[in-house]
């Protein structure tokens, strides 16, 4: 290793006096574990919050409900205010110049200022 | 595609010579990126000239209550085993220290990263931020920077474990395990296998006595309430870096029921303004690091009082959005000018031109006098032999023919003909006309023949007459033909000198004339252009955006075949099958064979007057320049071939400075489904369990708004207008920002752990075990003490 690198210990030791595991013992070298973890939603789905009463609080029941209020339209390119969409691309824009802007965009661009705010063309 | 020209660019007189100094409300600068921002000059736009640029790292070493601090510390062992260890766990930022401290001791980015070292190929783990610099030796490719959340809960416990190692490690832990009882934090309503998970990490790898978890916003809502910043009755509106969170504190204690989480932070405004900058300018993407970017968001970013008037002033191109738009001017180094030739380069350059170009003629000539001069030869030869023959018995002309190789007297002849022909043209005499005029008085006894009635003829002579008739009228075809171009080339010089003599009569008029009819010319090609691929019109109109970008490839006549084409493919085995019944089914085959297509007529009459129109415009005005197909079906094309200038290495940002924090509240532009901060407020008070018209005016006269995206100016204002909104009219509604709305939750924590009651809050080993997954579940502390 470089001497700046030890001198600014850059890099995470792998043995530490305080810990009762070390990292090396917990996770051999050379072992596939496999996957040891869960993704939020297969945490959430093991949580069984359907057992409990619907009135305590968890992390399920407390996230927010949709909006009530009407959706402002911004251009996706501008973002101005956007009275128009283009049903051939399917974004919103602001006036004749955007259009023309939105008209000469490759599809990958397109697919990237849709994916935006999540409205991209998934193939699956 | 050039998606930069989207903006219109402001011009900048360069009038204003005052250095630009907008003093935000708030500076943060992460201590190992700060250099970057050196090299990089942020400019107001208003105020861009060449004389004025500043820095925009003005920020002072004082107010930075950003940096990463990673330093070890050595007075790990003076503190007693009694002492607790406060750890603010954000998704963002780890923050590690004492309880009853004012400051963690060490603060950095909760990330880990695994690259590979370069030389020796071995996989280090490097936590936290560091100098970018040093991480040149690691191969960096195969793995970014990994987060231990999922949205705001912890889920990977093995990258977990290096960030407690290296926060224990830089605290200057050094004993057998972590003797200090240990305050975590954690996100509201935490699942309890995370919550579970993290215990037996701690109890089980770091020897921890014991262990307290409390949420982020109810310390900090707690440390400003001691503070008097806030009430003991309120809501605490917490903007972290993956989720926002609204809980209200009744009696100074967190209601989580009435709490309300929206999946939108500081990591989605970041993300959306690195995602539209780098779709504007596609060129500089690599430029739009997440670290790079974070700093512009936090130097720029705002929150309008209201998003459609401000967008309505940057659409409209007014003088504050002008103020408002800020650019950020890479680094750029002015290709280095050429520099016109001097007189002696030039005369040079000429002296070996005209040198190489005397060579080139010589050398012709030399050719072309050999040539002549075998031709000479050949000729004289040809003709001593005629003269020979001549002298030769006709008996011995066979024998003396087979020596020269030539089979007839007729042959040399025509041998001779040819060589003194080619001679003549060797030596540059006209041939063909002396030939012609030769010809002239020659006709008549040419087509001798022509006068002479057939029966006055032998058989061979009517033979004769009929290939003279034929001869006669492809001569006088030649000779019509002739005339007719003579005539034509009267009639141009005809024409220009009348052009001419209007020209000089009233050259502005003229110019405009031919102006104007150039450009009626070039309309009505590109009208007609634009019909043949659009097909007759029916386009709705839009003729100028109807025929750019996709699916117009086909023109009128290729669409109305693939029409007929498809029609035919589909319509069979609908009843009754009646093709060919009729004749006129048959002419369907006509209009489907591909020699339809009529669309090369050539350059028609029009197209040749614009030519000339063009043509004698660039004579008469050097400012006209003729517009090329190009540049309108093209658009692209033109600006590559421009040299690149300073303005392409701009990057502009106006609108995106409240756009990308906006999604605060509209978190619908980024697909998320939720309500938005305002809103949040009144979900809150609709979800508390009991009705209370005077708890509800208590709530709301004492909002506190924290975590990192609470920094942007003009939240407070904003939140304000739009929670008035929500609420019935006359309400009080007060809202203040946190004190510190970045550490607060830390000291907060640390505050409270340094409570004697802590103790009381805190759970063992033995409790962990003993009580089960249930208790855990339901484990909550109390934030009163």
């Amino acid at each position: 290793m470089e001497a700046e690198i030890v001198e600014a210990e850059l890099v995470l030791p792998s043995y530490f006096s305080f810990k009762k595991v070390q990292m090396y013992e917990k996770y051999p070298k050379g072992q596939s574990r496999g996957r040891h973890w869960k993704h939020l939603k297969q945490i959430i789905q093991a949580e069984n919050y359907q057992n409990y009463p619907p009135d305590e609080p968890n992390y399920v029941n407390i996230e927010s409900p949709p909006s009530m209020h009407p959706c402002k339209r911004i251009c996706d390119i501008t973002g101005f205010e956007a009275p128009y969409y283009d049903p051939r691309t399917n974004l919103r824009y602001a006036n004749t110049d955007v259009f023309k802007i939105v008209r000469s965009l490759p599809n990958d661009y397109v697919q990237r200022y849709l994916s935006l705010r999540n409205a991209q063309v998934v193939l699956k | 595609m050039d998606v930069s020209n989207e903006v219109p660019i402001i011009r900048i007189e360069d009038g204003a010579h005052h250095v630009c100094h907008y003093t935000l409300s708030f500076t943060i600068c992460r201590g190992f990126y700060s250099h970057e921002t050196h090299q990089a000059l942020f400019l107001s736009k208003a105020t861009l000239s060449s004389s004025s640029a500043c820095s925009s790292s003005s920020a002072s070493p004082t107010t930075m209550p950003f940096i990463s601090k990673i330093h070890r510390q050595s007075d790990y062992n003076l503190f007693s085993s009694a002492t607790p260890i406060v750890i603010d766990n954000g998704a963002s930022y780890f923050r590690i220290g004492w309880a009853g401290e004012s400051d963690p001791r060490v603060i950095f980015r909760n990330i880990v990263q695994r690259p590979r070292h370069k030389i020796t190929g071995e996989t280090v783990t490097i936590v936290g931020d560091h100098d970018p610099a040093l991480l040149k030796y690691f191969d960096c490719t195969r793995s970014g920077p990994r987060s231990a959340f999922d949205s705001n809960v912890v889920y990977q416990f093995e990258t977990m474990e290096y960030i407690l190692d290296f926060g224990f490690d830089r605290m200057g832990a050094n004993g057998s395990g972590i003797d200090h009882p240990v305050l975590i934090t954690e996100c509201v309503c935490n699942p309890v296998q995370s919550r579970s998970k993290m215990g037996e990490l701690l109890f089980e790898t770091y020897g921890v006595p014991s262990i307290a978890f409390g949420v982020d916003a109810a310390f900090s809502y707690k440390y400003n309430q001691q503070r008097g910043v806030c009430d003991k009755d309120g809501l605490a509106m917490c903007l972290g870096f993956n989720t926002t969170h609204v809980i209200p504190f009744v009696d100074g204690e967190p209601i989580y029921k009435g709490s309300c989480r929206t999946n939108i932070g500081g990591y989605h405004v970041t993300d959306y303004l690195k995602q539209l900058l780098s779709l504007k300018y596609p060129h500089h993407m690599a430029r739009f690091t997440w670290e790079k970017v974070e700093d512009l968001k936090m130097e720029h970013c705002y929150i309008t009082p209201d998003y459609a008037s401000e967008a309505r002033l940057f659409q409209k191109g007014a003088k504050e959005a002008e103020e408002k738009t800020r650019c950020w001017q890479l680094p750029w180094v002015p290709p280095p000018t050429e520099e016109p030739p001097s007189e002696e380069e030039i005369a040079r350059k000429a002296a070996i031109k005209e040198r190489n170009g005397q060579r080139l003629r010589e050398m012709a000539e030399a050719k072309r006098s050999s040539r002549i001069n075998e031709l000479e030869n050949e000729l004289h030869g040809l003709e001593f032999l005629l003269r020979q023959l001549e002298q030769v018995e006709e008996r011995n002309i066979p024998s003396f023919l087979a020596e020269t190789g030539y089979v007839s007297r007729q042959e040399i002849e025509s041998a001779r003909g040819k060589a003194s022909q080619s001679l003549r043209k060797a030596k540059g005499e006209p041939k063909s006309e002396q030939a012609e005029t030769e010809a002239d008085p020659a006709t008549n006894e040419k087509f001798a023949l022509v006068n002479i009635p057939d029966y006055m003829l032998t058989p061979d002579q009517i033979i004769e007459k009929k290939k003279q008739l034929s001869i006669k009228s492809m001569f006088e075809g030649r000779q019509r033909l002739k005339q007719k171009r003579h005539e034509e080339e009267l009639e141009r010089e005809r024409k220009q000198q009348l052009e001419e003599e209007k020209r000089l009569e009233n050259p502005e008029l003229y110019l405009e004339q031919l102006h104007a009819k150039y450009k009626d010319l070039s309309e009505k090609i590109n009208q007609r252009k634009r019909l043949k691929t659009n097909g007759g019109g029916h386009t709705n109109g839009n003729n100028l955006s109807g025929n750019v970008g996709r699916g117009e490839r086909l023109n009128a006549a290729q669409r109305e075949r693939m029409r007929l084409l498809t029609t035919a493919a589909f319509d069979r085995g609908k009843g009754e099958d009646t093709f060919g019944a009729r004749d006129e089914d048959w002419q369907l085959y006509k209009l489907m064979s591909k020699d339809n297509d009529d669309d090369d007529e050539g350059p028609d009459q029009d197209e040749t007057e614009l030519a000339r129109i063009s043509s004698r415009l660039q004579d008469l005005d050097p400012t006209f320049v003729p517009k090329s197909e190009a540049s309108t079906s093209q658009p692209a094309e033109v600006p590559r071939s421009r040299p690149l200038t300073k303005e392409d290495f701009q990057i502009v940002f106006g609108v995106e400075r409240f756009r990308c924090p906006e999604i605060l509240f509209s978190p619908k532009w980024i697909g998320v489904d939720q309500v938005g901060l305002d809103e949040m407020a009144g979900v809150t008070i609709r979800r508390l369990p009991f009705k209370d018209e005077s708890l509800e005016e208590r709530l709301t006269s004492s909002i506190l708004v924290t975590g990192g995206s609470s920094l942007y100016p003009g939240i407070v204002e904003r939140l304000e207008a739009g929670i008035r909104m929500i609420r019935p009219c006359g309400v009080p509604i007060k809202i203040v920002r946190a004190l510190d709305p970045v550490i607060d939750a830390w000291r907060g924590a640390a505050a409270y752990a340094s409570a004697p009651e802590f103790y009381t809050q805190t759970f063992s080993k033995m409790d962990y075990y003993e009580k089960g997954e249930d208790w855990l579940r339901s484990y909550q502390p109390k934030y009163s003490l």
